[in-house]
């Protein structure tokens, strides 16, 4: 049987599983008399050896068993000891390598080190990924053909194995050592080695084997790329493709109600066609949007264990606590969500907590919208610090820093180069700062606010949308073109008249809510002819690394929900483009990321 | 130096017939045992370069007094006799270590082929 194609499925369902026992072992190591903490445990590693069993992933399969019978012991005692969750969470991390390498198409590296009792760091050690093979060895595809008359095929067959395993690394062969031990009458071997050898060389190894009748070695055919990649799974309630189907089902006898009344020419039958339809679609479009849902669970999951590594990395006593666990967002933010959260808890330990205390990290729905939070009662951060800091680094003008609000000065830490060297830590000092975070919730179409009592806590929010894939745009017309920006970035729209319009040095601005906002021409932007002002401007006010600025364009078009498309190559390569959608009328609407617009537009003025 | 060989066999008839063929092909006996228990007692004490292992043999089996033998060294090199019908038996030996098997009724070619090529 071709297990290639459940092969996406299981590394989905035991990282879930591998999720699971991390989180069991935090709370366990919290509660070491939890009996029904270590049952569970038991039993998910239960599942691991039994998936990896019928995989045929041999190593996985040994080191689940061996976790099941670790944990069978503490069991049966009904307590734990905390060098024994060391220990298990050195296996759910070996378990986790075995799975990249599944991913990677690698044979499974050994766990026979670490069941035979090696201490963790052996487990730690085998994780560093391979040395690249030696300049000088390369890949063989080697196969072997047994005469008709051997005795013992299969014996005969594993000889073979062992002594091609002597010449090179193994990496893989069909049939594998496991299905010829399981018996049959097999005298045809595939292999690929990795050696230093020649195949002529390798070719005469197997030449004083009488036994075997052909010999053929071969430079391995490269695999055609693309064709491996394995796409993301998902599992969907059997429930819902029914309803799935039904919908099918009624969009068909809607699409004969509406071809008969176009026949008749029947308008109000149209009409009534059109707008069942319109629900038809709607009710679609909303149960599509439930099968790319998933509980903020899964990227929550990993976190406790996280917090307890680098609680006791920095010595700090962390309380961590998780709410809202099962508010469901787009599988597609969830992943995007995961570098950004671990960041933002990094961030919290390293600098919001002094010596002890708690993290939270909650979900929750607000109407169409996701809020999810990272909250600490740490240090806080200081207004002013924030500012002397960002203008000693010539971020801002000690004019701005003045008139800054509290509220900005927080969000300056997203300004990218604000982080600084004191503050880089083995924790959060990986090159990752506030500003991509920032980046990638705004690239989501959200946004990131910061909020901060000194002495009290930082604060870290995330507005989300439900969905990527559809999404509530501002279209706005400029140069007799439409372009859409997305509403998650519009924080206003207003006309103003042309006379309200200052200059500050070289810059246009114009006063809003008695601040001054820079004033930016799309058309500019865009590289597009700018004509005289009319007497009315157009501008859409939005925020931009934490300022906000007005974007000067030609008109407004209303508001529309629409369904974004990913650029094609090499179109994608263009900054400054979120995406790209189709109207009903079938023009095509680039969407914009002003962000990035901008972005690129500073650093080719550099 | 011709390499030297432990012939280890329940059957005399078998022993001789071993005896005959390495001695034909220019191989030093080191030595003879009548079961897997006197196997790894000879091995000690000889210290062969080869050992052809019968698999059924009373006291110890071949597999036992192959796993015993590469206990102690594993750089043993160890040939499995067996007979048609014994395969599971040999693809354990080879998963313990065996180097290789030959099949009875012996043949004095396959003998030699296959103990010249596992001493290589």
């Amino acid at each position: 049987m071709d297990m290639s194609k459940y092969k996406a499925m299981y590394l989905t369902e035991a990282r879930e599983h591998l999720q699971k026992m991390s989180a069991l072992l935090v709370s366990i190591e919290a509660d070491p008399h939890n009996r029904s903490g270590i049952d569970a445990l038991f039993r998910e590693a239960h599942s691991i050896k039994g998936m990896a069993a019928s995989m045929g992933y041999q190593q996985t399969a040994d080191l689940g068993h061996y976790l099941e019978d670790f944990l069978d012991h503490f069991r049966q005692q009904g307590q734990i000891t905390s060098e024994a969750i060391d220990r298990l969470l050195a296996g759910v991390d070996l378990i986790e390598s075995l799975l990249e390498d599944i991913d990677a198409e690698r044979p499974e590296r050994s766990v026979v080190g670490f069941c035979s009792g090696q201490p963790a760091v052996a487990a730690t050690e085998q994780k560093e990924p391979e040395p690249n093979p030696v300049a000088d060895e390369s890949h063989l595809q080697v196969s072997l053909q047994l005469h008709e008359s051997v005795a013992s095929p299969a014996a005969r067959l594993l000889v073979l194995i062992k002594q091609l395993a002597t010449l090179g690394k193994l990496l893989n062969c069909e049939p594998s050592e496991e299905m010829i031990l399981r018996g049959g009458e097999v005298r045809r071997l595939n292999a690929e080695i990795q050696t230093r050898l020649e195949a002529q060389e390798v070719k005469s190894c197997f030449e004083n084997y009488s036994e075997v009748s052909r010999v053929n070695v071969s430079a391995p055919q490269a695999k055609p790329s693309g064709n491996t990649s394995v796409g993301a799974t998902v599992r969907v309630g059997t429930e819902l493709l029914d309803r799935f189907i039904g919908l099918t089902g009624e969009l068909i006898t809607n699409r004969y109600m509406l071809q008969s009344a176009a026949g008749e020419k029947d308008w109000k039958g149209l009409k009534e066609g059109l707008d069942r339809l319109a629900r038809l679609v709607k009710n679609l479009h909303h149960q599509v949007l439930q099968v790319r849902m998933m509980p903020i669970d899964s990227v929550t999951g990993r976190l406790p264990r996280l917090v307890r590594d680098l609680a006791r990395k920095t010595g700090k006593e962390i309380q961590f606590n998780l709410e809202g666990t099962g508010i469901e967002l787009d599988r597609a933010i969830l992943e995007e969500l995961t570098d950004p959260l671990i960041h933002m808890i990094r961030n919290a330990i390293d600098h919001g907590i002094a010596k002890q205390g708690t993290i939270t990290v909650r979900a929750w729905r607000q109407r169409d919208q996701v809020m999810l939070q990272v909250a600490d009662d740490g240090m806080g951060m200081d207004p002013d610090a924030l500012r002397r800091h960002a203008v000693e680094k010539g971020l801002i003008s000690s004019a701005q820093a003045e008139v800054m609000r509290d509220y900005d000065a927080l969000q300056l830490i997203c300004l990218p180069g604000f982080s600084t060297a004191s503050q880089i830590t083995d924790t959060s000092g990986r090159g990752v700062g506030m500003d991509v975070v920032k980046a990638a919730v705004e690239k989501l179409g959200g946004v990131l606010h910061i909020d901060s009592v000194p002495e009290n806590g930082t604060r870290f929010t995330l507005k989300l949308p439900l969905s990527v894939a559809i999404i509530k745009v501002l279209l706005v017309n400029v140069d007799h073109k439409l372009v859409a920006l997305p509403i998650t970035r519009v924080l206003q729209t207003l006309e103003i008249d042309r006379n309200q319009i200052q200059t500050s040095g070289k810059q246009r601005v114009f006063s809003h809510n008695e601040e001054l906002l820079p004033l930016i021409s799309l058309r500019k932007i865009l590289g597009l002819p700018i004509p005289r002002a009319s007497e009315q401007i157009s501008v859409v006010i939005s925020e931009i690394l934490g300022r906000k600025i007005g974007l000067v364009v030609d008109g407004f078009s209303g508001q529309k929900e629409v369904f974004v498309q990913s650029l094609p190559h090499p179109v994608d390569l263009l900054r400054g483009l979120g995406g790209g959608t189709i109207l009903g009328d079938g023009r095509i609407v680039f969407i914009l990321d002003i962000q990035g617009m901008l972005e690129k537009r500073r650093r080719s003025g550099e | 130096m011709p390499p030297r060989v432990l012939i280890v066999d329940d059957a005399l008839f078998m022993r001789n017939l071993l005896r005959d063929i390495f001695l034909g092909a220019g191989w030093e006996i080191a030595g003879e045992a009548a079961d897997g228990q006197e196997a790894l007692e000879k091995y000690r004490e000889l210290q062969p370069d080869l050992v052809t292992m019968d698999i059924v043999m009373p006291q110890r089996s071949g597999i036992e007094a192959l796993q015993d033998i590469m206990v102690e060294d594993s750089e043993a090199v160890i040939v499995m006799c067996s007979a048609l019908g014994q395969e599971s038996m040999v693809m354990e030996a080879i998963q313990n270590g065996a180097k290789d098997f030959i099949v009875k009724p012996f043949q004095q070619e396959q003998v030699v082929e296959v103990v010249g090529r596992v001493l290589a």
